[in-house]
C-alpha cells in the first residue's frame, strides 16, 4: 500500500524560478492495484512518480510504503526499498550507454551477488518477453526509442518488484508493443503486483482500478 | 564474497567501456611515474655496486690530508705498516684519470697479485711485463681495442701501453672505463713514483683499534688520515642518499605540475558518470557499492598505470640505457666512455609508485562520485 500525505516539491525554492510542481496531494494505492495518472504536461506527474518511487524527497508532506513512513528513510534504506519492492519505469529511458542490452536490463542484480551466467539467463527470458531476443548484446545506442523502452521494462522488471512505476510507458512504442506491455502488466497486477501508470493512453482505462488527474500539481 | 566479484569485473568492463577515459589516466600515471621508477632504480643499483666494491676493498683506508681533503701517501712507510701486528696485508694503489682519445678513462695502478676477485680476465692474460695493462670490456668495445693492440696515454708522462687482456668486472660501472695496469708503471704515467693515492689495509678482525694506534706512533709527525670500511660505506651512502634527495625535490616539483592534469583527466566525462550514478541509484544500488565499484576502477587504473611505468623504466634503462635520468646521478656519464648504467628494481619503489596512482585517482574521483551518489537519483540523472 502507498499512502501519501500533504504531499508537496516545490522546484528552485531559492531562485526566481519557484515551481510547485506537486501541491498538497492525497492519496491512497491499495496494494494490488492498478492506477493510472493524468495530466496535461507540466502538471506534475514525473515528480509525483519520481517521490513515490523514492527517487526524489517531497519538499513537505509524508509518503508510507506498506506502513513505513519512508521520507524518513536514509539514502542506504531507500536504496535497499528500492531494490526489493520498486520497479521504475522512466520516460527517457535511462539507459546506460555504451553497454548491451542484457547488462542493462541485469544491472541492479550485480550488486546482489548474482553470477553473470545467472544474469544473462534472467535477461535473456525478459527481453524474449519484450521480444527483443536478437537485441540481447545491442547498446542502446543501436537500438529504436521503442527497443529501448522496452529494454527499460526489461530492467524494471528484473528485480520482480511489488511496485511497478511507470512513467508514459507508451509514449514512444508501436500499437503492437503497447498492447503487449499492456499484457504483461495487467498479468502482474493478478500476480499481486502494484502498478502506477502515468498515461494518456486510453486502453489503459480498461484495467485500471483507478485513475487519478492532475492539473498544475493538485489533483482533481 | 560474489557481490565484490562482480563489482571488480564490472570495474575491469567500465574501464574498457571508458576507454579514452582510462588511456588518458594511465598516460597522466605514467608520464609522472615513470622518470621516478627510472631514478630510483639507477640510484640503487649505482648504491649497490658501489657498495660492492667497498665491501671488497680494505677493511683501513689510509690517505695523507692536505687541505682537508684526501692526498697521497709516501711509500717509504709501507714496509713498516706491514710489520704491524694484526695487518693481513697493505695494498698501495694509484687511482687517476688520464684522458685515452677524447674519453676519460680511470687508471688503477696496482700489483697484479693484489687486483681484487671480481675482476678476471674474459680473454688475454693478466699484465706481466711493464707496460702491459688489462682494460675494461665495455672499454675495449668503445675503442675496438684488441689484445695485442698498442696505444699511447698522457698524464704526466706520455707511454705507451700493450692491451694484455680484457677483463669484465661483477661491478659493472666502475670497471666499465677502468685500465688496471702495475703500480709500477701508473707511478710513471702520473710521474709520481714515490707515492700512492691510498693504502688499503687487509686486517685480521677485531684488530682495527690496535692497527689505529700503531699507525699513529709511526705517522705521528705527518697529516695523516685513516677511514674504516663503515665510514667509506656511510659516505657512499649518504652521496646517494643526497642525489636522491635533491631528484626527489625536483621531482616533486615536476609531479605538482602534473597533479592537475590527473584530477583533469579523472574528472574527464564526470557528467556522464553523473547519470550513470544517478541510474545505478534508482535501480537500487546503494552509495558503498557504488563508490567500491569507483574504487576497484581506480585500483585497477593505478595497477595498470604503475606497471606500465615500471616496464617503461626498464625498457628506458635497458634500451635507452636511462638516458636524461642516468646522467643526474652520474655527473661524468659523457666523459666517460659508453657503459651500461646499473639498475635495480626493487618491490618498494613500485609499491609506492602504485599508492601514489591510487591516491592520485582516488583524489580526483571518490569525491565526485560521492556527490552524484548522496543526492536524489533524479538529480543526479538530470
Ligand atoms: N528539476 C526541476 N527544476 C525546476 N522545475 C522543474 C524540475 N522538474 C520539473 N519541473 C517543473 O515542474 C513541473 C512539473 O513537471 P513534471 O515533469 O512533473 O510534469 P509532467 O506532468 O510529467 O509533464 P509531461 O507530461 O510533459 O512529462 C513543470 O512545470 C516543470 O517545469
Ligand atoms: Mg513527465
Amino acid at each position: 500500500m502507498i499512502k501519501a500525505e500533504k504531499l508537496c516539491k516545490l522546484y528552485g525554492a531559492h531562485t526566481k524560478h519557484k515551481v510547485q510542481a506537486v501541491e498538497e496531494v492525497n492519496f491512497t494505492i491499495p496494494k494490488n492495484s492498478f492506477i493510472i495518472l493524468k495530466g496535461p504536461s507540466g502538471s506534475g506527474k514525473t515528480t509525483l512518480l519520481n517521490i513515490i518511487g523514492t527517487l526524489d524527497r517531497p519538499t513537505t508532506g509524508k509518503v508510507f510504503i506498506d506502513g513505513e513512513e519512508i521520507t524518513t528513510f536514509s539514502d542506504i534504506a531507500l536504496s535497499s526499498l528500492r531494490r526489493q519492492k520498486i520497479g521504475f519505469i522512466f520516460q527517457d529511458f535511462n539507459l546506460i550507454p555504451r553497454l548491451p542490452s542484457w547488462e542493462n536490463v541485469t544491472y541492479p542484480l550485480i550488486p546482489m551477488g548474482i553470477p553473470v551466467k545467472e544474469r544473462f539467463t534472467k535477461a535473456r527470458s525478459l527481453l524474449e518477453i519484450m521480444g527483443l531476443e536478437d537485441r540481447i548484446t545491442h547498446a542502446p545506442e543501436e537500438l529504436s526509442g521503442g527497443q529501448q523502452q522496452r529494454v527499460a521494462i526489461a530492467r524494471a522488471l528484473v528485480n520482480n518488484p511489488e511496485i511497478i512505476i511507470a512513467d508514459e510507458p507508451t509514449s514512444n512504442i508501436d500499437e503492437e508493443t503497447s498492447a503487449k506491455l499492456l499484457n504483461i502488466l495487467s498479468d502482474l497486477k493478478h500476480k499481486g503486483t502494484t502498478i502506477v501508470v502515468a498515461t494518456h493512453d486510453s486502453r489503459f482505462n480498461e484495467i485500471a482500478d483507478e485513475t487519478f488527474t492532475m492539473k498544475k500539481g493538485r489533483f482533481q | 564474497m560474489n557481490k565484490h566479484i562482480n563489482l571488480l569485473l564490472l570495474a575491469a568492463e567500465n574501464l574498457l567501456r571508458h576507454r579514452t577515459k582510462t588511456i588518458v589516466v594511465c598516460l597522466c600515471v605514467i608520464a609522472i611515474l615513470s622518470p621516478f621508477i627510472t631514478a630510483i632504480s639507477i640510484s640503487e643499483g649505482i648504491r649497490e655496486q658501489s657498495l660492492a666494491s667497498v665491501e671488497e676493498g680494505g677493511d683501513l683506508y689510509l690517505t695523507f690530508d692536505e687541505f682537508g681533503r684526501n692526498t697521497s701517501v709516501p711509500l717509504k712507510y709501507l714496509e713498516e705498516i706491514r710489520t704491524i701486528f694484526g695487518v693481513k696485508k697493505a695494498v698501495p694503489r694509484i687511482i687517476g684519470r688520464a684522458y685515452f682519445q677524447n674519453k676519460l678513462v680511470v687508471i688503477v695502478g696496482i700489483n697484479k697479485e693484489d687486483i681484487p676477485d671480481s675482476v678476471s680476465c674474459i680473454s688475454g692474460r693478466m699484465f706481466e711485463n711493464p707496460n702491459e695493462v688489462i682494460i675494461g670490456n665495455e672499454l675495449a668495445r668503445h675503442f675496438h681495442l684488441r689484445i695485442g693492440d698498442q696505444f699511447s696515454m698522457r698524464g704526466q708522462q706520455r707511454k705507451v701501453f700493450t692491451a694484455a687482456g680484457v677483463f669484465t668486472p661483477d661491478s659493472g660501472i666502475w670497471g666499465a672505463s677502468l685500465l688496471f695496469m702495475s703500480f709500477k708503471d701508473a707511478g710513471e704515467l702520473f710521474g709520481k713514483p714515490e707515492v700512492a693515492t691510498d693504502i688499503q689495509i687487509y686486517s685480521i678482525p677485531g684488530h682495527n683499534s690496535e692497527i689505529a694506534t700503531d699507525l699513529y706512533s709511526i705517522l705521528m709527525n705527518e697529516p695523516y688520515r685513516l677511514q674504516d670500511k663503515q665510514i667509506i660505506e656511510l659516505f657512499v651512502k649518504k652521496g646517494f642518499l643526497l642525489k636522491e634527495g635533491i631528484f626527489t625535490a625536483l621531482y616533486v616539483v615536476a609531479f605538482a605540475l602534473g597533479i592537475p592534469a590527473i584530477l583533469v583527466a579523472s574528472g574527464f566525462g564526470l557528467s556522464d558518470r553523473r547519470k550513470e550514478i544517478g541510474i545505478m541509484k534508482a535501480t537500487g544500488w546503494n552509495t558503498l557499492e557504488v563508490l567500491e565499484l569507483i574504487t576497484f576502477e581506480q585500483l585497477l587504473i593505478s595497477l595498470l598505470g604503475a606497471t606500465i611505468a615500471i616496464l617503461l623504466s626498464i625498457f628506458w634503462i635497458r634500451v635507452f640505457n636511462g638516458i636524461f635520468i642516468g646522467q643526474f646521478f652520474i655527473a661524468e656519464i659523457t666523459l666517460l666512455p659508453k657503459f651500461t648504467v646499473p639498475s635495480k628494481f626493487l618491490p618498494l619503489p613500485f609499491l609506492l609508485s602504485f599508492f601514489f596512482a591510487l591516491l592520485l585517482t582516488m583524489v580526483g574521483s571518490i569525491y565526485s562520485s560521492w556527490r552524484a551518489s548522496s543526492v536524489s537519483p533524479v538529480v543526479a540523472m538530470k
